[in-house]
């Protein structure tokens, strides 16, 4: 209902650039979409608050005798922590459960529904191809509080990674790029579309990509092919979306020179890419046009 | 009507990059059903050096699934833990037919269970002979028996194969195909065969190759092409290479091959003090065989037993005369003239041996003649062909009638269960046919059964079927239908 099946967005700002974005989020949502997603919003930011006040009153109630009679616990001072435990309705409420719940209930539950609150709804991965520059790579966090730290990140760097706080980009220059690969990989319980750039000086990383191929994935990690959309008029889709792109995409494969080359996985379907060998899932973009 | 073309799942734990029968087996026959416009993926388990999936000549793509890893990690019993990948593939290779090769592939097995599962259409290939009376073979023949009751049909390699299997797993013989292996015959050329077919206009028609006759004075060179194995015969073969070189002294021994019992054969040369007249090559890959045929004049296979033997087929179209034991298929492979049959004994090895050379010496034998008479005979355009017939039968698109005889229909001994395309994937149907297995093993076989349906069920809901991508095809080969069709 909230997400849509992942579909391609292929965006041209200039003759010799293309942005392909596959996305799971609703190309045009209905209001009934907005009111939802804007309840969710809501509904997640009252959960992390509930839960964020619960493990607080867990903490207070729970703190040994010496560490209560030093003031200034967490620059406030202990009246102020009295205040806000048993002064408000909320604070009351919360400081009651906190007493009655055990604690190894309490914190591992609080803890999942602040996971669960900032956990992201949408997954999108975008792959930037500029000619005679490179190709940039660009995927969203698994959840929204690593977007909003690589957004301050980026925005501390001077702007070089500025992506409006989508996540961690990588930018792969021509002439570190020696190849570019799409093939089909296990990837979990299932085969799935890679696309690999093959990057110049990148030690180690084509003996992580067999075992990264074979990591199990979560129950909808990365973008696979969610319900809705027909296979073939999906791949119909990417096939006139994609078709002019393709050409381009080989412009940008160097010279094969199989001596010495690392595989730099410019990623596997997966929002959550651990390290470098991050993959994204426009995999399917160009795969499907070749 | 336009021709029905199938998609095609090989599955084996036997597969290149090693080096054997079956393996050879399956990328031939995979080779030329994709000549037939058919298209057939191999799945097979990881090597440490070949891993994910790959293409082969013709566009036979290779899924080599990271079994060891899933199996490791998890401590389900491998039979589950290969469902999940194994429907992936099915499904984004759309696969119709799963046909598994070699009954000690638990792979093999596994996929043809989870295949029914799925309701596809199974086949399995036997290419291998068992006993009845050891602990391994009983607890093989179980397993087979599980897997066999809910195959749709079932193909051997030879008639011995086929009265094995049906024994060992009680099948109804009606649903077991006698399908024996090939060889590339091209590969197998005699030293002076000419090298290319001559133009069919050049005035003199076909040349029939020149007769070679044996001097009086050259040694006549015997070779020996197998594992050194219990099962393939060497002891004998060590007791008999002493008689047979007292009785012929002008003969010469070449050994190919490695295994437990070289080391008995080295003894026996030491012994005998033969190492002028018994030449040990040890292992020799599949690509060398044919140089190392080409040596010799007669081929002594002195196997204990064999399903089939290709090994023979592929000395006599090397032009060699067959000197075999008369075990398993090995009576079925080739016409008499080419072959001198012992008993698997000592004494009769020896004397089949020296008839064989003194046939040879006499000049009586063709052994020019016999490349171009196996050429006709196996060719794996046929194999594929009668393989392909067997998928026609269990997708039901020649007539039961056709397919497995038209007095099938009318016997009293048939028990009206509907044998072709029919056969139902129901799992009442499937249950009632496992039940039968046995008093306890029929219970147990059924509680698999089930397990795995649940499994099935449980994939279908968390890894929906439209969520899966349809892998692009291979550009299909256009087959133009020969008139045998």
């Amino acid at each position: 209902m909230l997400t849509a099946a992942p579909h391609l967005h292929v965006r041209r700002p200039s003759p010799t650039t293309a942005e392909f974005t596959v996305s799971t989020y609703p190309p045009h949502p209905t209001l009934t979409q907005r009111l939802l997603l804007v309840l969710v919003g809501t509904l997640r930011v009252v959960l992390a608050l509930g839960a964020g006040m619960l493990l607080y009153a867990a903490w207070w109630t729970q703190l040994s005798p010496s560490a209560y009679e030093q003031s200034n616990i967490w620059l406030l001072p202990a009246a102020q922590h009295e205040f806000l435990l048993y002064g408000t309705a909320l604070g009351r409420g919360a400081a009651d459960v906190a007493a009655r719940a055990p604690a190894w209930a309490l914190v591992p539950l609080c803890l999942g529904a602040l996971y669960a609150a900032v956990k992201r709804i949408h997954v999108e991965e975008r792959l930037l191809v500029l000619r005679g520059l490179g190709i940039q790579t660009r995927s969203t966090p698994a959840t929204v509080l690593l977007g909003w730290l690589g957004w301050l990140g980026s925005r501390g760097g001077g702007g070089a990674n500025n992506n409006g706080g989508g996540g961690p980009t990588r930018f792969i220059p021509t002439e570190k790029i020696r190849d570019v690969l799409i093939n089909e990989a296990f990837w979990g319980f299932g085969v799935r579309y890679i696309l690999v750039v093959v990057v110049e000086g990148e030690e180690g990383a084509r003996r992580r990509l067999p075992e990264a191929a074979a990591a199990p994935r979560g129950r909808r990690g990365g973008l696979a092919w969610a319900k809705g959309v027909s296979v073939r008029r999906r791949r119909d889709r990417w096939r006139r979306a994609a078709a002019g792109e393709e050409a381009e995409v080989q412009g940008y494969q160097a010279t094969l020179d199989r001596g010495r080359q690392d595989v730099a996985g410019v990623g596997y379907g997966r929002e959550r890419g651990r390290g470098s060998g991050r993959v994204m899932t426009s995999r399917n973009v160009i795969t499907n046009n070749i | 009507m336009p021709r029905r073309t199938y998609n095609i799942a090989m599955v084996s734990d036997f597969f290149f990059p090693q080096p054997g029968g079956v393996e050879s087996h399956i990328y031939q026959l995979a080779t030329k059903l994709v000549d037939r416009g058919h298209k057939v993926v191999v799945i097979t388990h990881a090597y440490p050096d070949r891993k994910g999936i790959r293409y082969l000549t013709n566009g036979i793509k290779v899924y080599h699934v990271p079994f060891a890893i899933i199996y490791r990690s998890a401590t389900f019993p491998t039979v589950f833990s290969f469902f999940p990948m194994f429907r992936n593939i099915m499904i984004r290779e759309q696969i119709d037919i799963v046909h598994g090769h070699a009954s000690l592939s638990s792979l093999c097995h596994e996929a043809l269970l989870h295949g029914r599962s799925m309701g596809l259409r199974t086949v399995f290939t036997d290419h291998s002979l068992f006993g009845f009376a050891e602990a391994g073979s009983i607890l093989t023949n179980k397993l087979l028996k599980f897997i066999l009751s809910d195959v749709d049909h079932v193909i051997c390699v030879s008639h011995t194969s086929k009265e094995n299997t049906v024994l060992r797993a009680a099948l109804d013989p009606v649903m077991v195909s006698v399908i024996p292996n090939a060889v590339v015959s091209e590969n197998f050329r005699p030293r002076k065969y000419p090298p290319e077919p001559p133009a069919p206009n050049n005035g003199f028609g076909n040349a029939t190759p020149a007769v070679h006759h044996l001097g009086p004075n050259d040694p006549v060179v015997i070779v020996v092409i197998s594992r050194l194995f219990y099962n393939k015969g060497t002891d004998l073969l060590t007791a008999s290479i002493p008689r047979i070189l007292e009785n012929h002294p002008n003969t010469r021994f070449i050994i190919a091959g490695s295994g437990p019992k070289s080391i008995d054969l080295e003894q026996m040369i030491e012994q005998n003090v033969l190492q002028d007249k018994v030449e040990m090559l040890g292992s020799v890959r599949h690509e060398q065989v044919r140089d190392v045929m080409v040596r010799g004049h007669i081929y002594l296979h002195p196997s204990l037993t064999e399903a089939f033997g290709t090994v023979l087929v592929e000395a006599a179209s090397c032009g060699l005369y067959v000197v075999c034991t008369a075990v398993g298929g090995i009576p079925e492979v080739l016409p008499g003239h080419m072959t001198v049959f012992a008993k698997p004994e000592e004494d009769d090895l020896v004397v089949a041996t020296g008839k064989a050379i003194s046939a040879l010496r006499a000049n009586k034998v063709r052994t020019e003649k016999f490349h171009d008479q196996v050429k006709a005979m196996y060719s794996w355009d046929n194999i594929a062909k009668r393989t392909e017939r067997v998928y026609k039968g269990i997708m039901g698109d020649i007539t039961e009638a056709e397919f497995y005889g038209y007095d099938v229909g009318n016997t009293a001994a048939w028990n009206g269960e509907s044998h072709s395309g029919v056969r139902s994937f129901a799992l009442i149907d499937r249950l009632k046919r496992y039940y039968g297995c046995g008093v306890w093993a029929g219970k147990l076989f059924c509680l698999c059964a089930v397990i795995d349906y649940l499994l099935f069920v449980f994939c279908e809901w968390f890894w929906p079927r439209d969520g899966i991508d349809i892998a692009r095809e291979w550009p299909r080969k256009i087959y133009h239908s020969d008139d045998d069709d």
